[in-house]
């Protein structure tokens, strides 16, 4: 890890492995696509709709994924300084409330034509919903703060706090879940994810990762060179 | 794919905006990156020459 | 001890002054307890089902309200700094400002709510467990602000991002304060049990207030 604690080697490296990055991610897609939409057999209760699982779960799925690499990120920057850790931080949230995002509207899709109503404070979209909020309330810190350093320590305790709030909070509504709706509780597919249903959610599963790798990436190399950009502007003040 | 089903809206509303939102992200970034990318060759080229200058001044 | 004591007693004074915190969160406190039934109506059945509810979303908001006046006036004024150099750790000084945060404005709500909630035809054998379950989750309330408070502290729409960060902390707080102080559900060995989790979570706020509000006061004034 402290190889890459120089930019230009990172950058290196990101360049030698994105074409890569970015092929598994289409081969994957592609695949998961054709297993989730033609493949995959309707579901005895919901029928067609099951297919949206395909795309609700892994978004759900990257939601957290995203939100625990902010959080291990924020805590190699604070205790370690490593230089380019905070920018991994800044850089996966916008990327993980987009996967938040989607995870709310498709369950939200998902639950219409099952539950009738556009929305229900069950236990996995109620932590959701707080999880998007802890995303806009990280990325809100960075841009209040103008001075980059300030704001990457405390949008580093903003995104630790947040992730020690999160199991919490889950553990929270389920708890709350358990005691107002005793009996429809809602389980995907039965008590075991039988193979048809199981091999398109991981393919996809997997396709989403691949995406979420590559567009972090991505993000980071975005935010070294904005970074850049900025030493070099001051630089240029200073010399004027 | 039963195109029968009912609900069958949802399902291609459900992967339509998955794949808005994907597609949106992917280019806000690429974009993004393009962008600063530009300007750091500008930056750095316009510092280029006035290095080598103060580098020729005796 | 005796400078905790001195910040405490300041912190006091300057609440409970004209125009300090305190009464503005007591005075929106009466405010929603009193427009929540002439927005809902005179059903009395109602009320009562929602009154726990009420009071606790109530209580909330009012800490909530005047949390942007833990850190802010000395941050205006410069003593923040200067208490950053004194001889009291940062996180002491955190703690006294949760501490005096609760006594002037969280505890008085908290001990006022109960029977305010007879406004809202509160069930009278709910009135005990309410009034126990406030008094302990006003504790994580006024350490969760004040942490918020000085992530904040400083910032243009700083009201904003409070709301936005407090939130989250709040809503375990709120679950089990809820669960702790209702009383309809067969299970009234939840409402121990929910107890115990909110004691749990106070101590919980109690280790990371301190420790991460003084971190976010140190990176703002570097």
């Amino acid at each position: 890890m402290q190889q890459f604690a120089n930019p230009r080697r990172f950058l290196r490296l990101v360049d030698a492995v994105e074409p890569w990055a970015w092929a598994l991610t289409v081969i994957l897609l592609a695949i998961g696509l054709y297993l989730s939409l033609i493949v995959a057999p309707q579901d005895y209760q919901q029928g067609e709709t099951v297919r949206i699982m395909f795309v609700h779960v892994p978004a759900a799925w990257m939601a957290l994924l995203a939100y625990l690499d902010m959080a291990v990120a924020s805590a190699i920057a604070i205790i370690f300084r490593h230089p380019l850790a905070d920018l991994a931080a800044k850089a996966a949230a916008p990327i993980g409330a987009c996967f938040t995002f989607l995870a709310l509207a498709t369950g939200s899709l998902w639950g219409k034509p099952m539950w009738g109503t556009w929305w229900v404070w069950d236990a996995r979209l109620t932590s959701m919903f707080v999880l998007f909020l802890l995303y806009l309330g990280y990325i809100a810190i960075w841009h209040a703060i103008d001075d980059p350093g300030r704001a990457a320590r405390i949008a580093a305790i903003v995104a630790l706090v947040g992730c020690i709030n999160l199991p919490i909070i889950k553990f929270s509504v389920d708890w709350w879940n358990t005691l107002h709706q005793p009996a429809s509780v809602f389980r995907i597919g039965g008590p075991t994810l039988h193979p048809a249903i199981l091999t398109p959610l991981l393919v996809m599963g997997a396709a989403y990762l691949a995406l979420f790798v590559t567009l972090h990436l991505t993000a980071i190399r975005a935010e070294i060179m904005a970074r850049r950009l900025r030493q070099i502007e001051l630089a240029r003040a200073d010399e004027v | 794919m039963d195109l029968t089903a009912p609900h069958l809206g949802f399902v291609f509303a459900a992967y339509g905006l998955s794949l808005v939102v994907l597609a949106g992200l992917v280019l806000w970034l690429t974009h993004r990156n393009r962008t600063l990318a530009r300007a750091l060759r500008q930056l750095e080229a316009q510092r280029a020459p006035r290095r080598r200058a103060i580098g020729e001044a005796p | 001890m005796t400078a905790l004591a001195a910040v405490i007693a300041r912190d006091l004074r300057l609440a409970l002054r004209q125009g300090g915190g305190a009464g503005i969160a007591l005075g929106f406190f009466l405010t929603v307890l009193v427009l929540i039934p002439l927005g809902i109506g005179p059903d009395v059945a109602l009320l009562g089902r929602i009154a726990p509810g009420t009071l606790w979303i109530a209580l909330l908001l009012s800490v909530l309200l005047s949390a942007d006046r833990i850190f802010e006036p000395d941050h205006d004024d410069g003593s923040l700094e200067i208490m950053t150099l004194g001889p009291i750790p940062l996180e002491l000084i955190v703690l006294a400002k949760a501490a005096a945060h609760w006594l002037a404005t969280a505890l008085p709500m908290a001990v006022a709510a109960p029977s305010l909630g007879l406004l809202l035809n509160l069930a009278p054998t709910l009135l005990l467990p309410l009034g126990l379950a406030m008094l302990l989750a006003s504790l994580a309330l006024s350490l969760l602000a004040s942490l918020v408070a000085a992530v904040t502290v400083g910032l243009k729409r700083g009201g904003l991002l409070l709301s936005i960060l407090t939130l989250p902390l709040y809503v375990p707080a709120l679950i089990f304060g809820v669960a702790a102080s209702a009383g309809d559900d067969p299970l009234s060995g939840s409402r121990e049990a929910a107890l115990l989790i909110l004691i749990a979570l106070v101590l919980l706020a109690l280790v990371i207030a301190p420790f991460a509000g003084a971190a976010a006061l140190r990176a703002h004034l570097r």
